[in-house]
């Protein structure tokens, strides 16, 4: 879905892979206009799955699932920035422009002439968006890092898992999508400050590390006031006057978040143990944390007795939090997002038919439109080099030739 | 200079927990006014969620989460039970720009608070809401946290080990900060819209359906392939070495991957492991994913020896990834960490002075600034009602009389 709101805005976009392109992707989303700048080999992330089972590899493996989600509502224009000509283009677009997002490695941008002061100072209305591994100075600014090691410095691994094996990494890439939010979020910043403050633009740098970390403050804020920090408990979240555990039942896991007394007596009335509401091991928060295994042992052999939809069913009657743990395929037909119409139904011109999470806010003010699937290679060439900077169809002619485009 | 020059942004804050929380701090931290409104009797829970002691001691004043996300604000108790809060919360609400809550749907309804009413004496007004799972819907009267947000997007069932079934809860409740993100960049979005059109809105903010964009990997895969995904732990589904290995001390671990033949020849070379480099069960990339838990156990062997800061620091120079595995002060002391100074130091009242984390997006015109103490509780009740309301003293006098304001949690 398609919000208006930043219609007035111009985002040229120089990111690939995941935190970028979300970051721009969460600005499309509300009405922005991005232009998606790719090599004319195309950005890293269209190389990267998933893909439809039946692909064949040279017509589909341009064109990742995860690309074809992190790059609706854009438009796609191929530039090589090596040649001069490129980055002549380039300045046209950000002449126009509000934002320029980028996640190159620092001072990738200055080896091309683009160093980020230079074009504040030409282009007084663009800010600078830079989003990078680990920021832009430091002794690690030109450190490679991957998912697993960047969690791990960031503080999300040590406390998962068992106590009697290796930390457990989170799944996926989710500290690329925090820091796109960052990203975003300092978007609207800049434009903010632009209108109200600063009257222009200004240079915003964005660490991955960073913002992974700022997801920690259980821990880090936690842990010097207490002087304890949290270590790996199996599958329970932490040791605490609480009982937040995933647990086996019947037929797969279930979540239980029992957290206040209201929701203890809850659960004990769901277990149908009502008496250990007044059992002196249970009675405060204080005891239920120094009493937490005797707790648990008395909790599991129910969990195993009785399936997924009884527990959350049971739970929800007496609002005790709980999770059914679903798994993706579940998460697609779940009701509520069903009912609410979270997913879009998008026909991506190479992958057909794929339903996609939706925007995450809802605006009142106005409906939105439906998404538009992400550009393929170069897909808005012509629209862009042409009728809006005004360059020769011929030139462009020439320029595909030479491989600037 | 900060972003907001002059504080011009007036925000009320109702929310409780994390999230909510902290989209009034991250507006904070441009220098708008935010007032956090709390009930004596129903405070912020997380004032008290990791907190327990007796009352003399403040319990309610010592929670490090509670600490570090009000930062920055006002705090006025208002007893929302009494007409005469909600009447001064209207008077709040009726001069501000953007009004921050999380309560269960239909609650602001019962306070007389819905965003029609809102609006008519206020249009410019833009408020958030921020249910677990959405406004309306099956399950929006359900109870959800963090963790159960986060299990409800995928995420959990997703956090396993390779070798194991049992899921686990992520570390940091990241459904919560997520749905934070994403509201603060709503409201950011709202702003944007109204100064165009002079008009604020609601805005509705579900947020599971912040945490499900998380998983679209997940998501889009299965649809594609027909398969479930298959957690792989901490491990890739292509590369080896992809894992984390035990170092010398008390449980220390380093994370480590080589994706590359360039990265795996480095690696091995660092390691002093060159003998592996002919091993046929690890000449190639595909041998090695093949014989991943024969490649573990030899790694394992050799960093069990090894000081894990030394030794990533070292790979790393090699251009081989690699990180210490950060328990929480090893984070606070991480050499990246402490060169960009993301820690800053700041004394708050009955806790003294800790290190919290600065503002993560560094602004070269205008920065934000993160470095005021969370209120306690009901602190600026005065300040609030006489110097933004303009109430005589006898009139808050006869609020904290009546027990609509106080500073300290009544029962």
């Amino acid at each position: 879905m398609r919000y208006t709101s930043l219609g007035d805005v111009r985002v040229v976009d120089l990111t690939s892979r995941i935190a970028g392109p979300y970051a721009t992707k969460l600005l499309a989303e509300v009405g922005a206009e991005v232009i998606k700048i790719e090599p004319p080999w195309g950005e890293a992330g269209r190389r990267r799955g998933p893909w439809r089972d039946d692909a064949d590899a040279t017509s589909y493996r341009d064109r990742g699932g995860l690309f074809a989600f992190l790059n609706t509502d854009k438009f796609g224009v191929t530039l090589n920035l090596r040649h001069e000509r490129g980055r002549e283009i380039l300045l046209d677009l950000l002449g126009e422009a509000d934002l320029l997002v980028e996640n190159f490695a620092p001072g990738t941008l200055a080896k091309f002439g683009l160093a980020p002061a230079n074009l504040l100072e030409r282009f007084p209305r663009l800010s600078v968006v830079s989003i990078s591994n680990f920021g832009q100075d430091g002794p690690d600014r030109n450190t490679l890092v991957n998912d697993l090691v960047l969690f791990a410095r960031g503080g999300w691994t040590y406390p998962v898992g068992e106590p009697s094996r290796e930390p457990l990494s989170p799944p996926g890439s989710l500290g690329q999508y925090v820091g796109g939010l960052f990203g975003a979020i300092a978007a609207m910043q800049a434009l903010f400050a632009r209108s109200f403050t600063l009257g222009r633009g200004q240079h915003v740098d964005v660490s991955l590390l960073e913002s992974v970390i700022s997801t920690m403050i259980y821990e880090t804020v936690a842990f010097q006031y207490t002087g304890e920090y949290r270590r790996r408990i199996g599958k329970r979240y932490t040791l605490g006057p609480f009982m937040i555990v995933t647990l086996p039942c019947a037929d797969g896991y279930a979540g239980l978040h029992c957290v206040t007394d209201k929701q203890f007596e809850s659960l004990c009335d769901m277990i149908g143990r009502p008496e250990l509401v007044a059992d002196e091991r249970f009675r405060t928060g204080l005891d239920r944390m120094v009493n937490n295994d005797a707790l648990l042992a008395i909790i599991e052999p129910f969990f195993l007795a009785h399936g997924r939809a009884f527990l959350y069913a049971e739970g929800r009657k007496r609002a005790i939090p709980m999770a059914p743990i679903p798994s993706v395929a579940e998460v697609l037909e779940w009701n509520q997002l069903g009912e609410r119409k979270y997913f879009e139904t998008i026909n991506d011109p190479v992958l057909g038919e794929i339903r996609i999470p939706g925007a995450p806010l809802r605006l009142s003010s106005h409906r939105p439109a439906p998404t538009t699937p992400a550009p393929q290679l170069g897909e808005h060439n012509r629209e862009v080099l042409v009728e809006r900077l005004g360059l020769d169809p011929a030139e462009i002619a020439r320029l595909h030739e030479v491989g600037t485009i | 200079m900060t972003m907001n020059d002059g504080g011009k942004l007036r925000v009320i804050d109702l929310s409780m927990g994390w999230a909510g929380p902290l989209v009034g701090s991250m507006l904070a931290e441009m220098g708008a006014e935010v007032i956090k409104v709390e009930d004596t009797r129903r405070y912020d829970w997380w004032r008290g969620s990791l907190s327990m002691g007796p009352p003399e001691l403040q319990p309610h004043e010592r929670s490090g989460v509670f600490n570090g996300v009000n930062r920055g604000k006002l705090d006025l108790t208002l007893n929302l039970a009494h007409p005469r809060g909600v009447a001064v919360l209207k008077r709040l609400v009726a001069s501000a720009d953007v009004l921050i809550e999380n309560y269960s749907p239909d609650v602001m309804d019962r306070f007389g608070l819905a965003y029609p009413a809102l609006a008519e004496s206020n249009p410019g007004l833009v408020m958030i809401s921020m249910p677990s799972y959405g406004a309306e819907g099956p399950e929006r009267d359900a109870r959800g946290y963090g963790n159960t947000v986060e299990a409800m997007a995928g995420v959990t069932g997703l956090c396993r080990y390779h070798d194991d079934d049992q899921p686990y809860t992520l570390s940091n409740a990241l459904g919560d900060p997520i749905g934070g993100l994403n509201g603060m960049f709503a409201v950011m979005v709202a702003l944007h819209e109204r100064e165009r059109t002079g008009r604020g809105q609601w805005v509705e903010l579900a947020q599971v359906e912040a945490a499900t964009p998380l998983m679209a990997e997940a998501l889009i895969g299965y649809q594609l392939s027909g398969n479930l995904p298959v957690p792989p732990g901490n491990r890739h589904p292509d590369h080896a070495p992809h894992g984390l290995y035990r170092c010398a001390g008390d449980d220390n671990w380093i994370a480590v991957a080589a994706d590359t033949e360039e990265q795996w020849r480095s690696l091995l070379a660092v390691l002093g492991l060159e003998r592996l480099a002919d091993d046929p069960r690890f000449s190639s990339a595909e041998a090695r994913k093949g014989n991943e838990d024969a490649l573990d156990e030899e790694l394992s062997q050799v960093f069990l020896g090894l000081e894990a800061e030394e030794i990533a620091r070292r790979l790393t120079q090699a251009g081989v990834f690699a990180g210490q595995v950060n328990s929480a002060p090893l984070v606070i002391a991480d050499a990246q960490v402490q060169a960009r100074g993301f820690f800053i130091p700041i004394d708050r009242e009955v806790v003294g002075t800790h290190l919290y984390p600065g503002p993560v997006a560094r602004f070269s015109g205008t920065p934000l600034s993160s470095d005021r103490p969370a209120p306690l509780l009901g602190e600026h009740n005065s300040q609030v009602l006489r110097d933004i309301l303009g109430f005589s003293e006898d009139e808050i006098g006869s609020l904290e009389r009546e027990g609509v304001i106080g500073t300290s949690p009544r029962t």
